[in-house]
């Protein structure tokens, strides 16, 4: 039971206020100061203060109304400080966690005044400590992907409130094991101690720490994780009716069809309890590019894909369009952002004594815009810069015609008229050199020989290329395999068996295929730069929130600046050449990364968490009844059970007191000055 | 002096004003010179008095001839005789007297100025004096319309320094002046020993008075407010005093009380009372309430 009185003061602040009152009452019996004044004659006067002599009891009443409107302040005051409440939820031990969740769910609007679930979880934190004794502490941390400390241990009410108002609502998803281990290291610092053999520290012994957890449940329990002193509370936020529209997935391919063409692929999710339509609404660089209605049944998810010409690049963005009646709760998840990146400045090494054919098929206008070709002869190949270009993975494609590497570079590779300088192409009779080979069959079905027509093609020589285990052939000839492909590690090698110019026994160039004069051979050669140099024609892999972004950068730059979506800008330092770790990613959107002035690259950031976007709070049927309740929390083997959704609040009557003291004080100060008339 | 072109206790246009009045007397006084007021002596005027019989060494011009034709009687004729009228102004000059804006005695000095000056025009004897001048000591009697600056020079050397009780002051006003005449009497009457026995030395004296008791706003409505220490400023009495509405109306009460007393007390024993507020101006006093009172007119 809640007790009326909340002693705020220690016993010496009571004996010290206990005598306010007195010395009121001495400065009032104690002999007053009169002011003197000069008068004619006091004559009259003297007559007057005789008559007034009469009736002394109810003067001295009068004179002692101020009097007792003071002491009525300070009885007001003392009650002020009694705190005197009711139906209040006592806080009970002495130290106190509030974990706050601040992600993505959290900025559903699903409350009752209309504001976001953030707002209410410190809005209900902030009741809280409203109630903390001045001999209790607490400590805020507010967690999503990453848990952060707001505030440390202090039993400063007024810092506890400045530091709640700087929580910031993000798109980060909920992480609370790492909210509760950093909570543990706070609450059971024993714990380190004890194992560094060190003494327990005795005023933390027996005492618990509450930790309140405001959040809206929309994570899985957390498992293997021991609470220790820890007292969980867990105060859900949030209604079991909220209704939420979110693009759970958004990205571009390449056409199945047609590889020329893109395509943007959205997924739309309803996480709510009846059918919806929704427009989709595609936009390129902030002009409409295509819109389409979806239906998505209730709790399902409904996909529709928007066709994108081939040299469409830029920043793509999709934006549900949903009816204001629906009362979508989180317009966080209600947009999704990629990158269409049609440029690809994929490195490409060309190894060759001399090659002119291949070097013109590589030097198209369409090869340009695809990759980068830089040609060196063999003999610069065995230069040690070379060599250490080579294994640093800055290539994307290294073509070896007529040689070969001593050791594989790491990059995907393709030789032309060798083979690998591996064991596994050893094979039996790849070595050996066969002539006249006829093209049999060819893998129409694989990106490198897509839409090319070999049939008519006529080879003098070649080597066979018998792929080691996990290749694949992809050009069969009467003699044997004569185009292959292998992964190695995290790249692919294709061994084209025969030559395309080879040497004569004399010294002279010549043709050893037909094969450039077919329209063929620049297909196959653009084929080999899109499939080696972009991973798939997706668009650049999405990223979460609060995730670091790692980035390939062509550029050898330094420093560059990265473009946040909200047009802040930050420097950021490349720790290796090439390389960009980016971590400050919790905005929804595009970034551009700025390479001296010109956007270099761009990524984009996004939700596409249905957990995060299922915002209605976990709940369970309980009872015979079947009423609706709030699902618990599991931590490691403890069920923590949700408090009722709004915990009763003490209300306080010092703030109605304190402000009746001020009235009994502007009334004391109104007498002080009109006494005269009253 | 210098005083008095620095606070006028005249102005010109109270001059004017005050020219065309007259001081009025209920009773008929002997007059000491010849004037302009009818007294009890019988003389030379124009106006006929009386007959009574010749006795030896009467003036034989004022035998009446034609009665002692028809008589043979020898009467004499007599006519009232013209004479001037003692004008006495009595200023309370006491310390109390020194309160107010402007002081009380400041305005009893210009009260004083403006019925000696109308008594200077009308030719009679004016004199002004304190309480607390001696039974010796005598302010000079002024004549005529030429004298307005000696009396002016006189009020204004007035002091508000005197410590004389109000009873023994005009004990020894009464003893200096003989003469029968007018007394104005101004003072605010405040005395501890009351002013009844004062008073009565003038209704034994047989003039014709005029009391008119001054006192100044603050206090007819005391502006005072708080615990106080009220000094007397005459005896140093101490009145300690908390201010509050019962004791303001009670003041009132008995200020109230006071004055009706006061008023009671002169009209009973023939003289004239009047209350008199230092806000206002002189000049409406005498031409408004003085006149209707009968001293001026």
């Amino acid at each position: 039971m809640e007790p009326l009185f909340r002693n705020t003061l220690g016993p010496t602040s009571w004996l010290l206020l206990g005598m306010v009152p007195l010395g009121i009452f001495a400065l009032y019996f104690l002999k007053l100061k009169r002011q003197p004044v000069e008068v004619p004659s006091t004559y009259l006067w003297h007559r007057v203060i005789e008559d007034l002599h009469v009736n002394s009891l109810w003067q001295r009443l009068r004179k002692s109304l101020l009097l007792l409107l003071q002491l009525l302040l300070v009885f007001l005051a003392m009650l002020a400080l009694l705190r005197p409440g009711w139906q209040g939820q006592a806080l009970e031990g002495q130290r106190f966690m509030f974990l706050i969740d601040k992600s993505a769910s959290m900025s559903a609007t699903d409350t009752k005044s209309g504001e976001s679930r953030l707002e209410e979880a410190k809005q209900r934190v902030a009741e809280l400590i409203d109630q903390l004794d001045s001999d209790k502490s607490a400590m805020i941390i507010a967690f999503a992907e990453q848990a952060e400390v707001v505030q440390e241990f202090t039993n400063n009410r007024r810092l506890l409130r400045e530091s709640l108002k700087r929580i910031e609502p993000t798109a980060g998803r909920t992480n609370l094991t790492g909210a509760l281990e950093l909570a543990d290291g706070f609450a059971n610092p024993r714990r380190l101690l004890t194992e560094a053999g060190e003494f327990e520290v005795a005023e933390n012994a027996d005492q618990g720490v509450e930790l309140y957890i405001l959040s809206d449940g929309r994570f899985r329990g957390v498992e293997g994780f021991s609470l220790g002193k820890l007292q969980p509370l867990y105060l859900p936020i949030g209604s079991f009716h909220t209704r939420n529209m979110a693009i759970t997935a958004f990205n571009t391919r390449r056409g199945d069809e047609r590889p020329d063409q893109r395509q943007a692929f959205v997924q739309v999710s309803n996480l709510s309890e009846q059918p919806q339509k929704v427009i989709v609404e595609l936009t390129l660089n902030g002009g409409l590019v295509d819109a389409a209605e979806l239906e998505v049944p209730a709790g399902e998810v409904a996909s529709v894909t928007f066709a994108l010409l081939g040299g469409a690049e830029g920043e793509l963005r999709v934006k549900l369009d949903i009816p204001s009646e629906f009362q979508d709760s989180l317009p966080l998840d209600n947009e999704a952002f990629a990158v269409l990146e049609n440029r690809r400045d994929a490195r490409v090494l060309l190894v060759t004594p001399g090659n002119m054919t291949l070097e013109s098929a590589l030097s198209t206008e369409r090869t340009n815009r695809l990759a980068n070709v830089e040609k060196i002869s063999p003999e610069q190949l065995e230069k040690s810069e070379y060599q250490d270009q080579l294994q640093s993975d800055i290539y994307d494609l290294i073509i070896f015609d007529q040689c070969q590497p001593k050791i594989m570079p790491m990059a995907n590779t393709l030789f032309v008229g060798r083979l690998p300088p591996l064991e596994r192409w050893k094979n039996e009779g790849n070595s050996e050199i066969v002539f006249g080979p006829q093209i049999i069959d060819w893998e129409r079905s694989h990106p490198l020989l897509n839409l090319l027509e070999l049939g008519n093609v006529q080879i003098v020589d070649t080597l066979r290329t018998k792929p080691p285990l996990g290749g694949g052939v992809l050009i069969d000839s009467t003699k044997g395999p004569i185009f292959s492909i292998a992964p190695r590690d995290r790249y692919e090698d294709a061994v084209l068996g025969f030559e395309i110019v080879g040497l004569e026994q004399d010294g002279t160039r010549t043709f050893n295929t037909d094969w450039p004069r077919k329209h063929s051979f620049p297909s196959f050669w653009l084929n080999v730069l899109e499939y080696f140099t972009s991973s798939d024609g997706t668009s650049i892999s999405t990223n979460k929130p609060n995730s670091p972004v790692e980035m390939r950068i062509n550029n050898l730059v330094e420093t560059l600046t990265v473009e946040l979506p909200d047009g802040a800008r930050r420097e950021v330092q490349l720790e290796k050449p090439g390389r960009l770790a980016f971590h400050e990613t919790d905005q929804l959107g595009v970034y551009r990364i700025h390479v001296a002035g010109q956007i270099e690259k761009r990524f984009a950031v996004n939700l596409f968490d249905r957990d995060e976007s299922d915002v209605q709070l976990r709940s369970k049927q309980e009872g015979e009844d079947g009423v609706q309740v709030v699902d618990s929390l599991s931590i490691g083997y403890v069920d923590v059970a949700a408090q009722a959704p709004s915990s009763p609040v003490r209300r306080e009557l010092w703030k109605l007191l304190l402000a009746g003291a001020l009235v009994v004080l502007i009334f004391e100060w109104y007498i002080y000055n009109r006494r005269v008339y009253i | 002096m210098s005083d008095v072109r620095e606070s006028p206790l005249l102005s010109p246009e109270l001059l004017a004003q005050l020219e065309r009045l007259e001081l009025v007397t209920r009773k008929v006084f002997r007059g000491r010179m010849k004037g302009e007021r009818r007294s009890k002596r019988k003389g030379q005027s124009v106006e006929f008095a009386d007959f009574r019989n010749y006795v030896a060494g009467d003036d034989l011009r004022q035998l009446d001839w034609n009665l002692y034709a028809r008589l043979d009687k020898l009467i004499i004729k007599l006519f009232t005789e013209e004479e001037d009228l003692h004008f006495y102004t009595l200023i309370d000059a006491s310390m109390s007297m020194d309160f107010g804006e402007p002081t009380k005695l400041e305005y009893a000095k210009q009260l004083a100025a403006a019925l000696g000056f109308i008594g200077l025009v009308r030719a009679d004897r004016v004199r002004i004096e304190t309480l607390g001048q001696g039974p010796g000591e005598r302010s000079p009697i002024l004549r005529g319309r030429a004298s307005m600056w000696r009396l002016l020079q006189h009020v204004s050397a007035i002091q508000p320094d005197e410590t004389t009780s109000l009873s023994e002051g005009v004990k020894n006003f009464c003893l200096r002046n003989r003469g029968r005449g007018v007394v104005v009497f101004i003072s605010d009457l405040m005395d501890k020993a009351g002013y009844e026995s004062a008073l009565r030395y003038f209704v034994s004296h047989q003039v014709d008075c005029f009391v008119i008791q001054v006192l100044s706003q603050e206090e007819l409505e005391p502006d005072v407010k708080g615990d106080l220490k009220l000094v007397d400023c005459e005896d140093a009495d101490v009145a300690e005093i908390t201010v509050s509405a019962p004791l303001l109306s009670r003041y009132q009460q008995t200020l109230n009380a006071f004055t009706q007393g006061a008023q009671e007390f002169c009209t009973r024993r023939g003289m004239h009372y009047m209350l008199a507020n230092n806000r206002m101006p002189v000049e409406e006093l005498i031409a408004r309430h003085l006149r209707r009172r009968g001293l001026v007119r």
